[in-house]
């Protein structure tokens, strides 16, 4: 039984901006500045998994580390829990829990319930409750038995457990976990989408980044997609698929195709988008468009002598829809650029 | 867990924790207890070639001597590359942006250093006496962990002042290297005082090695108990207790408006 998302904000971004300065060269520096979040604004209900999805540079990390107070927005505001996150840095930690995806982020010559122990105190943990506390966290992460090893001889899997374990020491309200599942392997990733829903379950508040589709629409209640440090949708899954709903995805097994044939296929006016996959072997084409099998045939011939393997139409995908939304999103900021040059 | 009771809690937490992580860790090891009987040797061998010189006095002055500059160099490094560490491990972010206050764990992280240090007095001592035929002794026993304790602290507090740089700079620990020769020197590590130059008396004045070490040297060789460098050693420790709490405001905030924590 979940407890209910309210209506009151746990997490609010208001027009947040962050620039990083940086420069290039060695003898004649020359400062640089970086865009890295370019006025971004969502709220987060109290109670709600809401996921935070990108590429790779789009500002989800930054934005993150924004709402958990290590970096100073350089415009805009934000809150968590009602306080701001830039003058009230204790208030905004004492609320927050947050966990990082990865191998870093733990002292790897000590062991796990060492780590545990030290944080429990660094996050204010009462001395009397932190044994009971945490016994019931390395229970939940499924660490009981290992706790006393060396964190260096965990595997990948074990750490990241531990990283969650750590992240709910001080039972937070709120929680950022920034690309949880990264490196797991199937098993362990399905196992912390397990400890997540749990813990929204329990009336956590989750703000989630991650690559996976599959987990963000399994898991998120609302959904941003952030792209150039903007958000360019904002909205349930269903809400985003919309978008392409009218669509048909033909996906077609090709060997050996080349850049020629796959623009010809871009080419046909019939043909929304055309998306690859890298597989073993071979290359998988996802083609869009409004008119699903009935232009089959008319797409195998404009991909020539290529051998085809198999051919499924199917319904679009979350992936689908974000795939469409960041690539159109990246054609209207080339689009905006060039006129702001022109 | 608010109040005195809750910092000296974490502070504590904190020391046992790096005590820990540092005896888990052969570069600490080496730096703590091989790298000052190496010195103590070299240090034996010449109070030794120097004839009427090495009397037990002496030794126990060379073997004080090449412990604390062991305790310095453990401070310094543990100081420097334990951030530097952190940074790398990628948990120098999670410590900043913990509620409880950075300042006081970064003084139970110093004071960790520092306390570890002393290992290299008890393996230069060791190393005299079964290698040497120094003989232990003190002249006033009942200061001795008194003034070994003000010694600690000062050590840690100036190594907490110095810390706050490596929290901010990703390089900053090169400034480790460059400060631990001159500092053996110029506190009279090496040398006494009166051998040096005048107008390196001043400086030396600022340094908690130099006190912690009057401190060690009075409680077992001295004439007159030291009560006057122990008092030092306290007020020194104070006054870099604050600066650094100053520094460290600057610091974070710093950091926060340039992303440098988690620069590896």
């Amino acid at each position: 039984m979940r407890a209910p998302v309210t209506d009151s904000p746990a997490i609010e971004a208001i027009d947040l901006v962050r620039t990083y300065r940086t420069h290039t060269g060695v003898i004649r520096r020359r400062p640089i500045s970086v865009e890295a979040v370019r006025g971004i604004s969502f709220q987060v209900r109290s109670g709600e998994l809401f996921g935070l999805l990108g590429p790779n540079g789009a500002g989800k990390t930054t934005t993150i580390k924004m709402l958990i107070t290590l970096l100073l927005p350089t415009a805009g505001t934000a809150r968590v829990m009602g306080f701001d996150v830039v003058r009230d840095t204790t208030a905004v930690r004492q609320r927050i829990g947050y966990v990082f995806g990865g191998d870093r982020g733990l002292y790897d010559r000590v062991s796990g319930i060492d780590n545990l122990r030290y944080f429990a105190e660094l996050y204010g943990v009462d001395p009397g409750e932190q044994a009971r506390r945490i016994a019931a966290l390395i229970e939940l992460v499924g660490l009981e038995g290992r706790q006393k090893e060396k964190v260096e001889g965990y595997s990948r899997g074990m750490r990241q457990r531990l990283h969650i374990a750590r992240g709910l020491l001080h039972d937070p309200e709120v929680l950022f976990l920034d690309e949880p599942s990264i490196g797991l392997d199937p098993v362990g990733a399905r196992e912390l989408r397990q400890t997540v829903k749990t813990l929204v379950d329990a009336g956590k508040t989750v703000l989630m980044t991650t690559h996976y589709m599959f987990e963000a629409d399994a898991l998120c209640d609302r959904i941003a997609v952030i792209n150039g440090g903007r958000i360019v949708a904002l909205g349930t899954g269903e809400d985003l698929k919309r978008d392409v709903a009218n669509r048909t995805i033909v996906e077609i097994e090709t060997f050996g195709v080349t850049p020629e044939a796959i623009d010809r296929v871009r080419a046909d006016p019939e043909v929304i988008a055309v998306n690859t996959e890298e597989r073993e072997q071979s290359e998988i084409l996802l083609v869009q468009s409004a008119q699903g099998l009935q232009i089959t045939q008319r797409l195998l011939g404009l991909l020539g002598d290529t051998r085809i393997g198999k051919v499924v139409a199917r319904e679009p995908t979350l992936e689908d829809a974000y795939v469409h939304l960041i690539a159109t999103s990246g054609e209207e900021a080339s689009a905006t650029r060039a006129a702001s040059v022109a | 867990m608010n109040g005195a009771r809750g910092s000296l809690r974490l502070v504590w937490t904190v020391w046992v924790f790096t005590m820990k992580a540092f005896m888990a860790s052969e570069f600490f090891l080496l730096t703590a207890v091989l790298q000052p009987v190496i010195f103590a040797s070299i240090a034996f061998f010449l109070f030794r070639i120097g004839g009427d010189a090495a009397g037990e006095h002496t030794l126990l002055y060379a073997a004080l001597g090449t412990g604390m500059m062991g305790v310095w160099s453990t401070t310094l490094f543990g100081a420097g590359g334990a951030i530097a560490w952190q940074r790398w491990e990628g948990t120098l972010e999670l410590l900043v942006a913990a509620p409880r206050r950075y300042d006081l764990v970064l003084a139970g992280q110093t004071l960790g250093a520092s306390t570890f240090g002393f290992y290299s007095v008890i393996a230069t001592l060791a190393w005299g006496m079964v290698l040497f035929g120094m003989p232990l002794r003190a002249s006033f026993p009942v200061l001795l962990p008194v003034a070994l304790l003000a010694a600690i602290i000062a050590l840690g507090a100036m190594g907490m002042l110095i810390a706050t740089s490596f929290v901010l700079y990703r390089h900053a620990n090169a400034l480790s290297n460059l400060l631990e020769y001159p500092v053996w020197i110029v506190t009279g590590l090496v040398v006494p005082l009166a051998t040096l130059p005048a107008w390196i008396g001043p400086i030396s004045w600022l340094l908690a090695p130099t006190w912690g070490m009057e401190a060690i040297r009075g409680a077992t060789i001295g004439s007159a108990p030291p009560w006057l460098p122990i008092v030092l050693c306290m007020v020194l420790a104070v006054v870099y207790w604050l600066l650094a709490r100053v520094v460290l405001v600057y610091v974070l905030n710093k950091a926060r408006r340039d992303a440098t924590l988690s620069l590896a």
